[in-house]
C-alpha cells in the first residue's frame, strides 16, 4: 500500500496558539479514515493545509508524493467537504455545473441522483438553504467529484438522521465501486465507527493515536463493581477514567485485556465493557487535558 | 478546458454581478441624465460623465471576485495563481467587450446629435472623446484598471479583514492628501492641469495601463498570502 496523503512534522502556529503540533501522519490509498477529535483539537487545520487553503508554519505535506501548495495538478485530484464553506451567489445548480467542470472525474448521473435523494431544490439560492441542506450540497458535490483523495470535515453538520443515513449509504455503495481514498472527520463517532478502517485522533493539535480501526476497538474496556475489587484490579493497569459511585465504582484501563485478565475479572464479580470508539475519544482527551486523578501526560504515548 | 477559462465560466456563472448590472446601472444612470437634461435643458450642452458608474462597478466586481467566490474556487481544486489569473483575464475580456460597447453608445451618442439634446454622457471631455479605437483602448485599460483596483481592496480585506482595509484606504488617503498639500504649496495646480491636458487620452491611457500593472502585482502578491 501507498501512502496517498502523508504529512512530516507538521505545525501550524497562530500567535500564541499551536493549532498543529508535529503531526506526522500517512494516509493509505483506498481506505476510509476517520480523523477524530475535539472542537479546536486541529482537525479542520490539517484539512485545510492538506488541500493548500491554509499555510503550515512547519513541516510538509505530500499529496499523490507532491506538494499540494498551489499545485493544480494536485489539488484537482483533491475534493474538500467543509462544513463552513462560503458560496458565491450562486443557485444550487450553478454550485454543482461549476463543480463539474473542475474534477475530471466528475460523475453527472451521480450528482443528479443524489440531489434528488437528499430533496435538493436545484433552482433554490444557496444563501436560502438551511443548514443541513448546505451540508448536503457540500456532500453531493463531494460524492459526484469522485476525486482520489476525499477530505470531509464535519460533512453532514444539520443534516437530520434520515439524511445522515442516505449519506453513510451512498459514501459506502460509491466506494465499493469506486475505490479512493476518504478522510472524514466528525462528531458523530459511533454513527461512523462501522465505515472507518483507520482511526487518527488529534487532541490540542497533536496526534494521540494513530491505529487501524479494529486495532482501537476492544483496545479500552471499563470495569464495573465493588469498589475495592475494581481498584485491586486496575491497580497494575493503565487507568484512563474513574468513577465512584459510593461503594461501586468503575474504571476505564487502556490495555488489552487477555484470556486470563477476563477470567479474573469475572472470577472477582466485574463487569467488563469495551469502549466505543466515540467513549474511547471521550476518555483520551480527558486524559490528555489531566482531568482524572490518574492522568499522566507521558503514558499517553502507551495508547497511541 | 484551460483551468483559466474554467475560472471565467465560473464567475460567469453569476451572469447578474458579471454582466447584467454592469450594464444595466449604466443604462440606468444614462435613463436618469436623459430625463433631467430633457426636463431642465440647462444649456445647448450638458456633459455628464455619467459612463463612470460603468468604471466604478469595474471595482465592485473585482472586490466580489476577491471576497464572496474566492473560498468556493479554492474548494474546487484551482491554485490561487489560476484563480487570479482567470479572474484577470475575465476582467480583460469585458474590458474589451464594455469598452466596444462605449464606444459604440458613443457613436449613437455622436450620430444623434447627443441624444437631441446635446447630451454628453458616454463622451468625456478629453479622455473618452476621441476617435473610436483609441476611445475603445483607453475604456479597456480603465476597466481592467477599476477590476484590479476592487480585487486588491478585496483581497486585502480577506487577508488582513477590516484592520488591513482600513489601512489601505487610510494610506491612500494620505497620499492624496500629501500630493494635494505638496501642488498646493508649489502653486502647482495650473501646470497639473496643464501636464494632463497635456498628455492627452493616449497619454492619460499609458498612465493607467501603468498602473494597472502595479495593481494587478500587488494583488498577486496578497493572493498568495490569502487562506480560506
Amino acid at each position: 500500500m501507498t501512502a496517498v496523503l502523508s504529512t512530516t512534522g507538521l505545525t501550524r502556529r497562530y500567535q500564541d496558539q499551536l493549532a498543529l503540533d508535529d503531526v506526522s501522519i500517512d494516509i493509505e490509498e483506498g481506505s476510509i479514515t476517520g480523523l477524530l477529535g475535539r472542537n479546536g483539537a486541529g482537525k479542520s487545520t490539517l484539512m485545510r493545509i492538506v488541500t493548500g487553503q491554509e499555510f503550515a508554519s512547519a513541516g510538509t505535506v505530500r499529496v499523490f508524493g507532491e506538494s499540494p501548495v498551489e499545485h493544480d495538478a494536485v489539488l484537482r485530484r483533491m475534493v474538500f467537504v467543509r462544513e463552513d464553506q462560503v458560496f458565491p451567489d450562486f443557485r444550487v445548480r450553478h454550485a454543482v455545473k461549476a463543480a463539474s467542470w473542475f474534477y475530471p472525474r466528475w460523475d453527472e448521473e451521480l450528482a443528479q441522483s443524489l440531489l434528488r435523494d437528499f430533496d435538493l431544490p436545484d433552482k433554490r439560492a444557496i444563501k436560502k438553504l438551511s443548514r443541513g441542506m448546505r451540508s448536503a450540497l457540500s456532500i453531493v458535490i463531494g460524492l459526484a467529484s469522485r476525486a482520489e483523495l476525499t477530505l470531509l470535515d464535519e460533512p453532514y453538520a444539520g443534516l437530520d438522521a434520515v439524511a445522515r443515513q442516505l449519506f453513510y449509504d451512498r459514501l459506502l455503495a460509491d466506494y465499493a465501486e469506486h475505490p479512493r481514498t476518504i478522510l472524514v472527520s466528525t462528531h458523530l463517532i459511533d454513527e461512523v465507527a462501522d465505515l472507518l478502517e483507520h482511526i487518527v485522533m488529534v487532541d490540542h493539535g497533536r496526534v494521540v493515536l494513530d491505529a487501524p480501526a479494529d486495532d482501537v476497538r476492544g483496545r479500552a474496556t471499563t470495569v464495573s463493581g465493588p469498589a475495592r475489587q475494581v481498584q485491586a484490579f486496575v491497580r497494575h493497569r493503565r487507568v484512563l477514567h474513574e468513577r465512584r459511585i459510593g461503594a461501586r465504582m468503575a474504571a476505564t484501563v487502556a490495555d488489552r485485556l487477555d484470556r486470563d485478565d477476563q477470567a479474573q475479572a469475572t472470577a472477582m464479580n466485574l463487569k467488563l465493557e469495551p469502549l466505543s470508539l466515540q467513549q474511547l475519544m471521550v476518555a483520551t482527551s480527558l486524559d490528555a487535558a489531566g482531568d482524572h486523578p490518574g492522568g499522566n501526560d507521558a503514558q499517553k504515548e502507551d495508547i497511541a | 478546458m484551460n483551468t483559466l477559462v474554467k475560472v471565467g465560466r465560473y464567475h460567469l456563472v453569476d451572469r447578474i454581478s458579471f454582466l447584467i448590472l454592469p450594464l444595466g446601472i449604466t443604462l440606468f444612470s444614462f435613463a436618469i441624465n436623459l430625463l433631467l437634461f430633457w426636463l431642465v435643458v440647462p444649456e445647448p450642452e450638458g456633459h455628464t460623465g455619467g459612463v463612470m458608474s460603468l468604471f466604478i462597478y469595474m471595482a465592485v466586481i473585482g472586490a466580489l471576485s476577491a471576497t464572496r467566490s474566492l473560498p468556493f474556487g479554492l474548494t474546487l481544486g484551482v491554485s490561487r495563481r489560476s484563480y487570479y489569473l482567470g479572474t484577470v483575464a475575465l476582467a480583460a475580456g469585458l474590458g474589451v467587450a464594455f469598452g466596444l460597447w462605449v464606444v459604440l453608445m458613443q457613436l449613437i451618442e455622436r450620430l444623434a446629435d447627443g441624444w437631441g439634446i446635446g447630451l454628453h454622457f458616454f463622451r468625456v471631455t478629453l479622455i473618452l472623446d476621441g476617435p473610436w479605437y483609441v476611445s475603445w483602448l483607453t475604456s479597456f485599460v480603465f476597466l481592467v484598471l477599476m477590476t484590479a483596483y476592487g480585487l486588491w481592496a478585496g483581497l486585502v480585506f480577506r487577508r488582513w479583514s477590516v484592520l488591513g482595509l482600513v489601512t489601505f484606504i487610510a494610506a491612500q488617503v494620505l497620499v492624496l492628501v500629501a500630493a494635494t498639500l505638496v501642488i498646493t504649496w508649489l502653486d502647482g495646480w495650473a501646470r497639473v492641469g496643464e501636464f494632463f491636458t497635456g498628455l492627452g487620452a493616449l497619454g492619460m491611457t499609458g498612465i493607467a495601463a501603468a498602473l494597472a500593472v502595479v495593481l494587478l502585482g500587488a494583488g498577486f502578491a496578497t493572493i498568495r498570502r490569502v487562506t480560506v
